[in-house]
């Protein structure tokens, strides 16, 4: 144990260098200036916007819906006396992005119930998506007008009727089951919003991996490269030790990074979603409650353990491909497999429904041992503890494997002559 | 008294290359016995698999009277290893690798501090232990590696080529080490090509070459059994 602990050290010691450290603060740094300027821009585009304004109509019909833009927080730039290419021209001037004209005979049309129409201008100066709400929020301001215009029509046309119910006659209260319980809440809501919530999953466990990963990659690497493998191999403790040291040193350090960066990243997120989203998140909330789609204690240490099971599998794997490598170099290379084996259940995950796909593509899925932490949370709602506790058993049994092929490379010529055959080679034919 | 160590028809294969083809020697308690032989010979390979670093093929090798097959964590308690290419952790300053190595053999803090003691006298770099090994030069980083494989006072030293890359004055300084710590019980197995070295190191030579001992002895019978003047002609005349 002694021994264990004095390598275990080494190795963690080895690891938390000054660029690892350099290298995370300069992330949160960024994350949070990032952060901090789109939140920024959000309350610039969420803020008081300037609209240019031209009305060639000056009907009360108009004027309500100048002054309805005005109480949803627009500030409007009249521009008067102008033809509408003068108005275009003014308006390119300017800092508006929008210019919103309104042709004479607007109001009569109105009153005469045919069509009407107004043109607006964007000025696309910027194409951010933020940049382009504004006419978004034009567009939410002209329905909210056609409603109450329409109801009113229908009212001075129908009355005696509720103009409600004759626009939509038929209405829909929307339920969902999952398993026992129900809500009132749609259906592509929830799968909206369990979405949401499973998204931090495969971004906290492509993190882990990558670092840890790459962490024990460059930890066999660079024993190698650095010429002090061989004296570690011939120092009286086991094999298994050795490899244990390592993976657990990359798993910590690994996690801890893996953290600071989730930190940095949540920091960000929260700047730029700002109140508005946390609103929305806890009416969300209520439903999620409702159905039951929430993670309890024993959800959390089943997610948890399903984490665990994946970085460790993704450290052996790792720990295999570091003793193949020759270098650094080529071990940094080697990574690129195990990513892609992250990437793929992701991926299928953001597009596919797991459960629906073919049958050789859910085996292929199922196969690849991270697949199973992206698939807890669904499997926890819908009642699947065979699959669950089917994936954590089958994500223990590749570590197994993993580890007792790993300790059998340690204790095997390979780890000395993989690297050694091209060099040798040489020294003979020379 | 019985020998360290006991080779006998110890051969090793590469995949379907003969590295050694039934290799004979023994070492024995307190002395320094050297392997000799060009480049590619299998003096490296030799040095492994005493190590515990590579399987040994045909053959037995009882170390201590132990069988050497089935306790290799009782061997690496009692030897240790030079390799020819090495390196310490850049990272760790000299003193603390030192430690670190230690740590390992020591059964207690107080053998732990001796076994580095030690090896600060061994490598007389003073007050450059406190800087990183990084920094040292190629004879420096030699000096502690050979400290810390002799600070342990080991059973067994393995040394493969202990002056490899080292200048004349560095390389002497090696030699001196060697002679030096070695007494208090400790044997030393090292390997080199320099003919010249090994009569001033060795008290025993086996001659090796494509993976088979030539000739052994202790230098002043080679010489006299071969009528040569020195070990280069020795090995000279033992290859026909
Ligand atoms: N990893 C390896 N794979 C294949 N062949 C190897 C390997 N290592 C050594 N050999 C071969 O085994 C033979 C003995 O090599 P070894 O390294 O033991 O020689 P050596 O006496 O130490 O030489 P040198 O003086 O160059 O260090 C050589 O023919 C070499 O090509
Ligand atoms: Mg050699």
């Amino acid at each position: 144990m002694k021994k264990f602990l004095n390598l275990l050290k080494k190795e963690i010691k080895e690891l938390v260098n000054v660029q690892l450290i350099v290298s995370l603060a300069f992330t949160l740094l960024l994350f949070n200036f990032v952060g901090q300027m789109s939140r920024k821009e959000v309350q610039k585009a969420i803020g008081v916007q300037t609209i240019s304004a031209l009305d060639l109509d000056g009907s009360a019909s108009s004027q309500a819906i100048l002054a309805g833009l005005e109480s949803a927080r627009f500030k409007i730039e009249r521009i008067e006396e102008k033809t509408k290419e003068q108005a275009i021209d003014i308006a390119r001037g300017g800092e508006s992005k929008l210019l919103l004209v309104i042709p004479s005979g607007f109001g009569d049309s109105l009153k005469d119930f045919k069509p009407s129409q107004i043109e607006t201008y964007s000025y696309m100066r910027s194409f951010s998506l933020i940049g382009a709400r504004g006419s978004a929020i034009v567009r939410g301001v002209i329905s909210a007008l056609n409603n109450v215009l329409s109801d009113s029509f229908l009212k001075e046309k129908l009355p005696g009727l509720d103009p409600a119910s004759l626009k939509n006659p038929i209405k829909s209260k929307d339920f969902v089951i999952v398993q026992k319980r129900m809500a009132e809440a749609s259906a592509s809501e929830v799968a909206g919003m369990v979405s949401s919530q499973s998204l931090l999953i495969p971004v906290v466990l492509m993190m882990i991996v990558i670092y840890s990963s790459q962490m024990v990659i460059s930890a066999v690497a660079m024993e190698k490269q650095n010429k002090t493998l061989e004296t570690l191999l011939t120092v009286p403790i086991r094999r298994t030790s050795i490899i244990t040291a390592k993976m657990l040193a990359a798993g910590l350090v690994g996690l801890l990074s893996a953290g600071i960066y989730m930190f940095g990243f949540k920091s960000f997120m929260g700047g730029i979603g700002g109140d508005e989203l946390k609103a929305a998140a806890s009416q969300g909330g209520a439903v999620m409650r409702q159905l039951g789609l929430y993670f309890d204690t024993s959800g959390y240490l089943i997610l948890g353990a399903s984490l665990f099971l994946a970085i460790l599998v993704a450290l052996a794997l790792a720990m295999i491909l570091g003793v193949l490598a020759e270098d650094f170099r080529s071990a940094q290379s080697m990574l690129m497999p195990l990513m892609f084996m992250v990437m793929i259940p992701y991926f299928i995950s953001l597009f596919a429904d797991i459960n629906t796909v073919s049958l050789p593509i859910k085996i292929f899925i199922l196969a690849i041992p991270f697949s199973h932490p992206f698939l807890v949370s669904q499997n926890l709602y819908l009642g699947n503890y065979g699959m669950i506790f089917g994936g954590l058993a089958y994500m223990l049994v590749v570590f197994t494997v993993l580890v007792v092929f790993a300790a059998r490379i340690f204790s095997s010529d390979k780890i000395l002559t993989m690297k050694l055959r091209i060099g040798k080679k040489r020294t003979v034919v020379a | 008294m019985d020998n360290v160590l006991t080779v006998k028809g110890l051969k090793k294969t590469y995949g379907k290359q003969m590295a050694l083809a039934g290799i004979d020697f023994e070492v024995r308690p307190g002395e320094v016995f050297a392997l000799i032989g060009p480049n590619g010979a299998g003096k490296t390979t030799t040095l492994r698999i005493i190590a515990t670093l590579l399987t040994p093929g045909d053959g037995t090798i009882s170390f201590l009277n132990h069988d050497f097959r089935k306790e290799p964590d009782l061997v690496r308690e009692k030897i240790s290893y030079l390799p020819e290419e090495a390196g310490a952790y850049k990272n760790m300053k000299g003193l603390d690798y030192l430690h670190f190595m230690a740590n390992f053999y020591a059964r207690t803090p107080e053998e732990e501090k001796a076994f580095v003691d030690r090896a600060v006298e061994i490598t007389e770099l003073g007050d450059r232990l406190k800087t990183k090994v990084g920094t040292y030069s190629k004879g420096m980083t030699r000096k502690i590696l050979l400290a810390r494989a002799l600070m342990t006072k080991p059973v067994l030293a393995i040394l493969d080529e202990p002056t490899s890359g080292l200048d004349v004055l560095n390389a002497l300084e090696v030699r001196e080490i060697v002679r030096r710590y070695v007494k208090e019980g400790t044997s030393v197995l090292l390997s080199s090509h320099n003919m010249l070295e090994i009569e001033f190191l060795s008290d025993r030579v086996a001659l090796i070459d494509k993976g088979r001992i030539l000739d052994s002895g202790t230098p002043a019978e080679l010489k006299e059994r071969h009528q040569a003047k020195n070990m280069e002609e020795v090995f000279r005349s033992s290859l026909r």
